[in-house]
């Protein structure tokens, strides 16, 4: 039961990694390869606010979502100059420099040690210590970000995005500012993957810089692209997946290590085999 | 002693790794255009081949590295023919095609780790091993001298047949318009099947001479990809004098950076390096528009 729970937890992470990734991917068209970035850099941030300022958990995960939102602020501002494959390889090389820098500033991030004993959210003296709580409390967010995510896709502004995934000249034409409106989505992304980055610190108790590496931004392409881009329940179905499939490898008795293996040669499969015969995914509508 | 010979004999050594995976990727990208990030991973097939056939069936060593070099090659072809040709038959975009190489860079590399286990190993003991040189008070080994070697001639080779035989005036026309190559009775899928076994062949030596000179392990392929990449851009994508320069400019600012910044970012100076290209210069030095 409890593994049970566990899973569920990080699928529900998972799940706001991808509908995150999905609004820049799949919506807006450009793809991402540096989300793991701000997932780390919104877990680093969480951690910090946490044991350095000693503050509530409630206070430290929004204000690392606007440090995150911030840095991405920066980094879009680059990356909104490129289009298609090029921005994909800047995306890959902000997420390379980030993770050297989360290796390297040993005074903040303690380097590839990671840092460990990070509290467990509490509130009104209720600490969430069961995982069944902290399950609620993953929700209860994940909620939140796929509301969100939905009222924005579904508002004038949603649909911006999409005409600029769909012909960026063409809506350019009509007057409406494209970059902003990157830069935009991109910032709120950020964002968001920094909220799942605190639950991850808080959950696991423990960050380093490898579950923040560039192979973590393909797996959360790889989810978005499974489920489908540019549909929300699809990233939400392919975290399910991805984060559950691996796991049924382990039942099978196969050592931790060889699973995680398992887990990379698996989803490097499926994107192969979804490129060739179902780019849109399970139920998107856009193909790349 | 100074440490400025030193310096430049590792900028030498460093640019001639990189030169030899990115001549192969911009050759790749000259006729297909896109980025073929699978490439990276043939360099690991390449230096696993040589460990699986050198140490594990002890067969001699020119022999492994010659079955090291045409399993690397067979990859390289197997992917074109198997995922990337039916990809652009379909005529996949671009970012179709990179998403595609991803996943196979990912599930070999992991496949690799699953065969031969993920820690560091090292292909040393198959190669008799000579004393190191001093060359003007710098040190240099005998495999990073073949190193050197093998990346100039690598690109003499290349720039040979693109330019003198009549193969590589078609490889030319492929790159310029595929379509228009077509129309004149090109038969461009031939002449991409064999452009990827010249470039994976290169990836394949580069992962050999850099498993001979440190060690290899799966995940080589990644930073290789990434410094291979990196000086292809910076050289101009598709033009082979381009990723040869730009990987000597690359070996030269990592390895003098490292006297201003400590080695640990050489990195994130390379990737600087990228970005800063991509914004002023997309095209690259030697790149056309």
């Amino acid at each position: 039961m409890e593994y049970l729970i566990h899973i569920a937890i990080f699928s529900a992470i998972f799940g706001i990694l991808a509908i995150s990734l999905d609004l820049i991917v799949g919506y807006t068209g450009m793809l991402s390869v540096a989300h793991a970035a701000f997932y780390g850099i919104g877990a680093y941030a969480t951690t910090l606010l946490l044991k350095m300022l000693g503050l509530n958990f409630f206070f430290a995960l929004p204000l690392a979502v606007v440090i995150t939102m911030l840095v991405a602020l920066l980094i879009g501002v680059v990356l909104s100059k490129f289009k298609t494959d090029y921005y994909a390889l800047a995306s890959l090389g902000f997420g390379v420099i980030v993770y050297v820098v989360f290796q390297n500033w040993l005074q903040v991030t303690r380097g590839p040690f990671g840092i460990p004993g990070i509290p467990r959210p509490d509130m009104f003296g209720f600490t969430f210590v069961e995982n069944v709580a902290f399950l609620l409390l993953a929700l209860v967010v994940l909620a939140c970000v796929y509301a969100l995510a939905r009222f924005m896709v579904r508002s004038s502004f949603g649909r911006i995005l999409t005409a600029i995934r769909e012909d960026e000249t063409a809506i350019s034409v009509f007057g409406y500012r494209t970059t902003s409106y990157k830069l935009i989505i991109f910032t709120i992304a950020a964002g968001m993957a920094a909220i799942a980055g605190g639950l991850y610190a808080s959950y696991i108790t423990f960050i380093a810089p490898s579950a923040f590496s560039v192979n973590e931004s393909i797996f959360i392409l790889a989810i978005v692209i499974l489920g489908g881009a540019g549909s929300l329940r699809g990233p939400l179905m392919g975290a399910v997946v991805l984060v559950l499939l691996p796991e049924l490898l382990r039942f099978v008795g196969l050592p931790s290590d060889i699973a995680a293996q398992m887990r990379q040669l698996l989803y490097g499969v499926i994107l192969v085999l979804l490129m060739l015969y179902r780019p849109q995914g399970l139920v998107g509508t856009y193909k790349l | 002693m100074s440490i400025v010979p030193q310096i430049i004999i590792n900028s030498i050594i460093a640019g001639s790794l990189y030169a030899l995976v990115a001549m192969g990727f911009s050759l790749i990208y000259s006729v297909t255009k896109f980025f073929n990030l699978a490439h990276g991973v043939l360099a690991a097939v390449g230096g696993y081949g040589v460990f699986f056939f050198g140490r594990m069936l002890g067969l001699p060593v020119m022999v492994a590295v010659a079955l090291g070099i045409l399993i690397a090659t067979l990859v390289g072809w197997l992917l074109e023919r198997c995922v990337f040709s039916p990809l652009r038959s379909r005529k996949s975009s671009a970012l179709v095609l990179l998403v595609a190489s991803l996943g196979a860079f990912t599930a070999i590399q992991a496949l690799i780790a699953l065969l031969f286990g993920s820690q560091f190993l090292t292909l040393a003991p198959i190669l008799e091993g000579g004393s190191p040189f001093t060359v003007a008070g710098a040190t240099i080994t005998d495999v990073q001298i073949v190193l050197v070697g093998t990346a100039l001639a690598a690109f003499v080779c290349v720039w040979l047949i693109l330019k003198k035989t009549s193969f590589g005036k078609v490889v030319r026309a492929t790159a310029d318009d595929e379509e228009v190559a077509k129309i004149v009775g090109i038969n461009t899928h031939k002449v991409i099947g064999k452009t990827f076994v010249i470039g994976s062949m290169l990836a394949g030596m580069a992962g050999i001479l850099s498993g001979f000179d440190t060690g290899i392990e799966p995940i080589m392929g990644l930073p290789l990809l990434l410094k291979g990449v990196i000086a292809a851009i910076i050289g101009g994508m598709g033009s082979v004098p381009g990723a040869l320069l730009g990987a000597y400019l690359l070996g030269f600012s990592e390895n003098v950076g490292v006297w201003f910044i400590p080695g640990e970012w050489k990195d994130a100076i390379s990737f600087s390096i990228l970005i800063l290209f991509l914004l002023l210069r997309p095209f690259g030095i030697l790149g056309r528009k």
